[in-house]
């Protein structure tokens, strides 16, 4: 039994013509469905589900749900109980609740994010095939995102009320879904608050990341490709576009990848990664920063503090 | 091409702003203390200012930051705001000041951009 994968995010953006474009034409995921509101599903080329970002039309920015891919639809039912058994609500939706999705469950995460675990998705296939393929398919836009790699949720901690919905995150999904703790940021005059955290289902160091913020939201999405190359096209595309780069293209501490921030027309922070990182498994050892090395960690070649990283998000 | 000055507040701060520009971006140029950027599209918030004077345009903005009755009484965000005219603006209480004053884990930033006349609640707070 296991979460293999985030398997989608559903995003709110203001304005959905702006936001295909930046989605299709610059990072290069690929429209597969839209419904009559104006709704959108997007792929990347090497993803072969039918879709890992939804983009819906909405008066506000930010995320609406995310949602997990477990291996087979029974464990959804073994999951339910584990869900129930730890204290949280949750539902069962019925098949295609999650368009193009068999049945799903619903519940929210102790952050107050929606979350959704499901079993099946409408097949599509790689860009490129199963049979002899060529190592990347012609034909494609911007970045040529391979596919989405992980989410960063903003979670609310305040330590005078004794609030630390990131602790909370980590102890469900370690406890109930399995993941393990690749990294963490621990701050306090004796570490005691557990203020970020990296957590995995696959083998690379975060499939999901959960940060400390005065209110729940969204940090950023951030899309895979191939190396440091890529990235630093990625920013060359950013900049000829005009697109609002937060960060330019520098190596983490934390999970050793490198990376590029850009903000999406509706304000929603995207990340384009490259690299493994490092091999991820249950029995590593935590790694641990400290609050003094955070910035270190975010941003390994300067340490600059660069406080609207964490204070700027939807 | 229409050249607007922009007043913060009742200071005799001003700075120029062209008709196509947004309040935000011709700000960015000369770093305006009292006014934070972030994602510079509607999204996150940190830019809130009030207009006190003038006419303006404005984009597609989160309800999450402001809200139809703020949108009425002349709140809006800097990043999604042309101006019409010359314009009298004020700004908006800002994120880190918040931030700060609910978590220690972020620092008060060394940078001018985010020094501010409210300085002195975060240090009453801290202390």
């Amino acid at each position: 039994m296991a979460v293999m994968r985030l398997g989608h995010v559903r995003l709110n953006v203001l304005s959905i013509e702006e936001a295909l474009t930046h989605y299709t034409d610059i990072l290069g995921l690929i429209e597969t469905s839209r419904d009559p509101d104006g709704t959108v599903y997007l792929k990347g080329w090497d993803e072969w589900d039918k879709y890992s970002v939804i983009l819906a039309p909405s008066d506000r920015a930010g995320v609406q749900h995310i949602a997990f891919k477990v291996e087979k639809d029974a464990e959804l039912d073994a999951y339910r109980k584990r869900i129930e058994s730890y204290g949280l609500e949750v539902e069962e939706r019925e098949a295609n609740a999650l368009p193009f999705c068999g049945r799903s469950l619903f519940l929210r995460l102790p952050s107050g994010h929606e979350c959704f675990l499901y079993a099946e998705k409408q097949f599509v296939g790689k860009s490129v095939g199963t049979l002899n393929p060529d190592p990347w398919p012609d034909g494609l836009k911007g970045a040529g995102a391979h596919w989405l790699d992980h989410v960063m949720l903003m979670c609310e901690v305040d330590p005078a009320r004794g609030t630390n919905k990131v602790a909370e995150n980590v102890d469900f999904f370690g406890k109930v879904l399995d993941f393990g703790l690749a990294e963490q940021v621990v701050a306090g005059p004796q570490g005691e608050i557990q203020a970020a955290a990296w957590m995995f289902c696959t083998t690379t160091p975060h499939d999901i990341a959960f940060g400390a913020g005065p209110r729940a939201g969204l940090h950023h999405i951030s899309f895979f490709l191939e190396d440091w190359s890529d990235i630093l096209k990625t920013a060359d595309l950013l900049a000829k576009h005009r697109v609002k780069v937060d960060v330019t293209p520098q190596r983490h501490g934390i999970t050793r990848g490198a990376t590029t921030y850009f903000f999406d027309p509706s304000g929603n922070r995207n990340e384009t990664f490259a690299g493994l990182g490092y091999l991820s498994q249950k029995d590593m050892p935590t790694i641990t920063w400290n609050e003094e090395n955070l910035w270190r960690g975010i941003f390994y070649h300067t340490g600059d503090i660069i406080g609207d990283f964490l204070g700027v998000y939807t | 091409m229409s050249h607007f000055i922009i007043h913060v507040g009742e200071a005799e701060d001003s700075f120029p702003c062209k008709g196509e520009q947004t309040v935000l971006h011709a700000l960015a140029s000369i770093h305006h203390k009292q006014i934070r950027a972030g994602c510079h599209g509607g999204g996150c918030g940190v830019c809130r200012i009030r207009i006190l004077k003038g006419d303006f345009v404005v984009g597609c903005m989160s309800r999450d930051h402001v809200n139809n009755e703020d949108e009425a009484s002349g709140i809006t965000l800097a990043c999604r705001t042309w101006p019409r005219s010359h314009l009298v603006i004020q700004p908006m209480d800002k994120l880190p000041v918040r931030l700060t004053r609910r978590f220690s884990l972020l620092q008060i930033i060394p940078d001018d951009r985010v020094n501010s006349s409210r300085d002195e609640d975060v240090e009453a707070w801290r202390s």
